[in-house]
């Protein structure tokens, strides 16, 4: 039997280096974490106001992007702001709790930017009070519920000379910008785009609700301008807090149409109502025309947004040009590129690496099993004489794909301008005064369902 | 001497004839150009892509089968040349009975791998090919037009 002596390794010795290497291996993930939230120059203290459920999409983003430090986080709602401390926690930071965002901005001076993400009706009181804090703010969009509410906000950003980004983050996203730059604008593969339209098309959804135990105090909802706690939850529903489901959900796309079209509307036309949900304030389904004027022609665009149902193909942006149609969203799966029979031929686009054939999807040749010779060219397609019910019909469009990925967070890339900007590496993609334009743009169709009649836009309507 | 009515056995062996020449040729062409695919890559013929062609199907088999890979790939490597001289042989008419059934039994072959690999569409596809040669084989005695005659011609 070997002396433990002689070998140098008692069982004392097993034990303790075994603790040692486990409490390492477990300590291992937030030590990386830890360090990769910096300290040096480039690093930024951040609070968070709203740790609601965009505030945690937000929080997710930004904990993968590195030298950010989670200083302060807020919110009226302990269990919300329970669930953000932890989490922050959890990834190596130390923030410090609120519930009132005036009292983290007196409290923790060092913040260098601030992240809003509450309700809309109190975007404009929470990014005022941080600009005039001195602070750069993040705002979640819709940048308010109201236009002169957004206007403030810009008007308060030029005051303190503070950055503002408002959170239309498909500005930022590398997918969007290369379609608008490369496809639409440069190689002009869509040729005069004529049209657009959008949607968002989602299923029923259940009122949000809370555990019973959690429920804040009367009093403090009253004090924060909450009449209950089933509107706090739902605030998107109900007129005083949000724009609604235009504000909610068509703020993305339609902000969009503003930003691909490099114009704002001269018109829109809408209808909608709340026709579904009996316990709800603001329309369920919207539908609304706009006129955009382009430098080649005037862009009408159509814009439809569904809450109780998820057909009819999901959310996107579609625009359309003489040559070529493009198919955006968020969703890879919903993008595409079209071209129409009329156009010059886009192989010689594929050979210089701006599109490329569709590798899965519409478009796309069956997939190669492992035994099977890969096909060197698509196979004669034989077209269904049967599917063609009019002689009006033009020819079928070809489909094809952008060689662009999106592999972060969809919110990623914006917050990482905002970062980049306030470090002087960037310009802000989305800073207050262009954000105003797309509020003024979205707001307006509310105003347009309850006139049921066509609205003017005035260049005022877009500016401070 | 009267002319044969069109139901008569003189015109009835020259449909025959006809019927299994265009099989003959069918199926003579198919296998033929079934070897010459093996040879292709991006547009280009080359042994070299045959050896890459036919390696990459061996590893396929063999990766979604029970099928080992050294029968895979001895399979693979010589199946193009079987298809190129079955299909020649089939076209010129060399001993056509032997060809038919040869290349019947090749085709049987496939599909056994194709079951192997649980691809159903390809052994369907095999299968409708294997009812032709059944159906040539029934035809064979009216064989013409061949290079070189089985002897029960």
């Amino acid at each position: 039997m070997p002396n433990p002596k002689t070998t140098g390794f008692t069982r004392r010795d097993f034990l303790a280096t075994g603790a040692k290497l486990g409490a390492a291996f477990i300590a291992a993930p937030y030590l990386a974490r830890a360090a990769s939230i910096g300290g040096g120059s480039d690093s930024l203290n951040i609070g968070l106001i709203g740790c609601g459920e965009e505030g945690r999409v937000l929080l997710s983003a930004a904990l993968k992007i590195p030298n950010i430090r989670f200083r302060a986080v807020c919110d009226i709602w302990p269990y919300n702001l329970r669930y953000g401390e932890r989490l922050l926690e959890k990834f190596g930071h130390d923030p410090k709790p609120f519930e009132d965002y005036r009292e983290m901005l007196s409290a923790v001076p060092d913040l260098d930017a601030v992240i809003v993400a509450t309700p809309d009706f109190v975007h404009a009181e929470h990014t005022n009070a941080a600009l005039k804090a001195g602070k750069h703010v993040y705002c979640e969009k819709l940048m308010s519920n109201t236009v002169e509410g957004a206007r403030s906000m810009v008007r308060t950003a030029k005051e303190t000379g503070r950055l503002l980004q408002i959170g239309h983050q498909r500005r930022s996203n590398p997918r969007y910008i290369y379609a608008r730059d490369k496809i639409v604008r440069g190689a002009r593969l869509l040729g005069r785009v004529t049209n657009a339209s959008a949607q968002w098309n989602r299923a029923v959804t259940e009122d949000l609700g809370f555990p019973a135990k959690q429920a804040i105090p009367e009093d403090v909802l009253h004090k924060y301008g909450y009449a209950n706690m089933h509107e706090f939850r739902n605030w998107r529903w109900f007129k005083r807090y949000s724009g609604g489901v235009i504000s909610d959900l068509g703020a993305h796309q339609i902000d969009v149409f503003n930003w691909m079209l490099g114009s704002n509307p001269t018109s829109v036309i809408a209808g909608g109502g709340r026709d579904y949900y009996p316990n709800h304030e603001w329309y369920d389904n919207v539908f609304v025309i706009y006129e955009y004027p382009t430098s080649e022609q005037v862009v009408r665009t159509s814009y439809q947004v569904l809450t109780t149902t998820s057909a009819g193909g999901g959310y996107y942006e579609y625009f359309m040009g003489d040559e070529g149609a493009l198919k955006m969203s968020e969703n890879p799966k919903y993008t595409k590129l079209y071209r129409e029979a009329r156009a010059p031929e886009w192989d010689s686009w594929v050979a210089k690496g701006l599109i490329a054939r569709p590798g899965s999807g519409e478009g796309a040749l069956p997939p190669v099993k492992p035994w099977e010779k890969p096909l060197s060219h698509p196979p004669m397609m034989s077209k269904s004489v049967s599917s063609v019910v009019d002689v009006r019909e033009t020819a079928e469009l070809s489909a094809w794909d952008m060689p662009v990925t999106l592999d972060k967070a969809i919110h990623q890339p914006h917050l990482e301008n905002f970062f980049d900007t306030i470090r002087g590496k960037a310009t802000l993609n989305c800073p207050g005064e262009t954000a105003l334009a797309s509020a003024a743009t979205i707001l307006k169709v509310n105003d347009a369902v309850a006139a049921r009649k066509m609205l003017s836009y005035v260049p005022e309507d877009f500016t401070t | 001497m009267s002319e044969p009515t069109p139901s008569s056995p003189a015109v009835s062996r020259c449909e025959y004839t006809w019927a299994f020449l265009l099989l003959r040729l069918f199926l003579g062409l198919r296998t033929f150009f079934e070897g010459v695919e093996k040879f292709e890559k991006n547009g280009t013929y080359s042994f070299a892509n045959y050896y890459e062609n036919m390696g990459r199907m061996a590893q396929g088999i063999t990766g979604a089968s029970f099928l080992p890979l050294w029968a895979t790939r001895n399979y693979a490597h010589s199946l193009g040349y079987l298809l190129l001289i079955l299909g020649a042989a089939l076209l010129l008419g060399i001993k056509t009975r032997c060809t038919l059934v040869a290349t019947g039994l090749l085709y049987v072959s496939l599909s056994f791998g194709l079951m192997a690999v649980q691809e159903n569409e390809g052994v369907a596809w095999l299968g409708v090919y294997i009812g032709l040669f059944a159906g040539a084989l029934a035809l064979v005695r009216h064989n013409r037009f061949a290079l070189w005659r089985d002897r029960i011609d």
